[in-house]
């Protein structure tokens, strides 16, 4: 599914973001990827769908390069992968089956969509996606009148809508509060095994990591530093990734 | 700031103010012997005369007139020039040739743009729109490009994230975002160039303005109170009208 090879990202002035990552991740895996602010992990999620363009290495998803992609090629890759952003990153003027059909964009006619005209089909689509992650009976609501819960549902139906191979989560939890934060994983998880879609998300709170992860990645200064199960999460791996200690949950 | 400094800023500033009210010949005797005058001038006001109520209609229609022509053509010349001074959008050359033109054209008011334009294609309303555009281009240019700047990048790196073209980003990402910011600002300039074209009229650009100016100068004041309280009347009526249609956009 996902196939990176020694991939570095250098902003300039200060130490690299990513340092060389090496990783392969299988089609259907939740991958929980952890690590103190400023690890690396949002650069890393950034560069898997081409937001953010690696400085050296080799990305691929989904059988497709990335990295060197043309512009076109990109936009066919980011149509199978989904992104959640901890800031929600919705539209707020707008509505929710607006901001929820805009997951179709790729997908459907051009001109139709720059006029605001969507395909019926579309609309059915995000309708029921909608539906899958709890929203019944909001879609004409604006996004500004939500809660931050809520919202997040509606980005997640967003990316769910494209029918993705992929969804990439970045701290899609940090912006609420903890109750919430469970009902969000829950809903990524259910999305993972009913769907079968693959799931990377970043994540700086260890149990959240630990309950729902399959797979953990731990990076420290841009570097993989762990990579595991769960249960292989010990207290020398937690030293690792969020330096010698830390208790178990860093903020 | 020190203390020393506060006091001695504040003691510069009332200087300043003296020096002012100095040069500007400010008297309190002097208004005070012209208050029989102003009373004169409005006694003579009343009561108005509904003979010119035609006049003053016609002129207040044309007025609205020139404003909804001048806001609607500056609207849409001030969109490529919002973009074009607004400096996330903008490339460094463009955005440090448009700022500081669009600076030095607002700095001259409407009614010294139709000076010119009466000069250049003659009486009549016709310059009164050209003069209003100008000035709108400049004022709503640069509303628009702060409006562009202070825009989320969030939502639009979300759009761009699920695959859709650089158009498709623009439509949805960006647009949203300002039309309602950009509609508020330019049914605000409509207002104000309700007044800025009500007195477009004393240079002979169209519009009440010309019905104010020669009444007064004909010395017949019940007829130019009939012409201001048409005036007062469809300000107070735009104000109201544009307010609430802002309130709902926002």
């Amino acid at each position: 599914m996902i196939r990176v090879r020694g991939l570095r990202k250098e902003y300039s002035g200060g130490s690299p973001a990513l340092d060389g990552i090496d990783l392969d991740i299988g089609r259907g895996e939740f991958v929980a990827l952890i690590g103190p602010s400023g690890a690396g992990k949002s650069t890393l999620l950034r560069c898997l769908n081409g937001l953010v363009t690696p400085t050296a290495g080799q990305i691929e998803v989904d059988g497709v390069a990335v990295t060197g992609a043309t512009p076109e090629a990109l936009r066919r890759v980011r149509t199978r992968v989904g992104f959640v952003f901890q800031q929600f990153n919705l539209l707020r003027r707008l509505t929710v089956i607006e901001n929820t059909v805009l997951g179709r964009l790729a997908l459907t006619s051009r001109w139709r969509s720059l006029i605001g005209w969507f395909e019926p089909a579309d609309l059915a689509r995000a309708e029921a996606t909608l539906g899958r992650v709890g929203l019944v009976g909001l879609a004409t609501r604006r996004i500004d009148t939500l809660s931050g819960g809520q919202q997040q549902r509606v980005a997640i139906a967003r990316a769910l809508v494209q029918g993705p191979a992929l969804i990439l989560a970045d701290e899609p939890m940090a912006s609420l509060d903890p109750a919430l934060a469970h009902t969000v994983m829950e809903l990524l998880r259910r999305i993972n095994q009913e769907d079968g879609i693959t799931v990377i998300t970043s994540l700086h709170v260890l149990e959240l990591a630990q309950a729902y992860g399959q797979r953990i990645i731990g990076l420290h200064q841009g570097r993989v530093v762990h990579d595991g199960p769960p249960a292989s999460l010990d207290r020398a791996a937690t030293a690792r990734i969020f330096g010698p200690g830390a208790t178990g949950s860093a903020t | 700031m020190s203390h020393r400094g506060r006091w001695v800023g504040w003691v510069a500033l009332v200087a300043v103010f003296v020096w002012s009210a100095v040069a500007t010949e400010v008297s309190i005797g002097r208004t005070i012997e012209g208050l029989p005058f102003m009373w004169d001038f409005l006694r003579r006001m009343v009561p108005p005369d509904p003979s010119v109520f035609g006049n003053a209609l016609r002129g207040a229609i044309q007025t609205i007139q020139i404003a909804i022509v001048g806001t609607v053509v500056a609207a849409v010349l001030a969109l490529p020039i919002g973009f074009a001074a607004a400096r996330n959008a903008a490339p460094p050359w463009l955005f440090y040739t448009a700022r500081p033109l669009l600076n030095a054209f607002r700095a001259i008011d409407t009614l010294v743009y139709a000076l010119f334009f009466v000069a250049a294609v003659g009486l009549g309303p016709f310059p009164g729109v050209l003069a209003v555009i100008v000035y709108t281009v400049t004022v709503l240019a640069k509303l628009y490009s702060e409006a562009i700047e202070a825009i989320e990048p969030g939502p639009v790196e979300a759009v761009r994230a699920t695959g859709a073209t650089a158009l498709q980003v623009l439509r949805w990402g960006v647009l949203p975002q300002l039309v309602p910011q950009f509609l508020s600002f330019t049914l605000y300039r409509f207002e104000t160039n309700i007044r800025a074209a009500a007195i477009l009229g004393f240079v002979g650009a169209g519009g009440i303005g010309f019905y104010v100016q020669t009444y007064l100068r004909l010395l017949n004041y019940p007829a130019a109170a009939s012409v201001l309280l048409v005036l007062i009347a469809l300000v107070m009526a735009v104000d109201f009208a544009s307010s609430r249609l802002r309130a709902r956009l926002v």
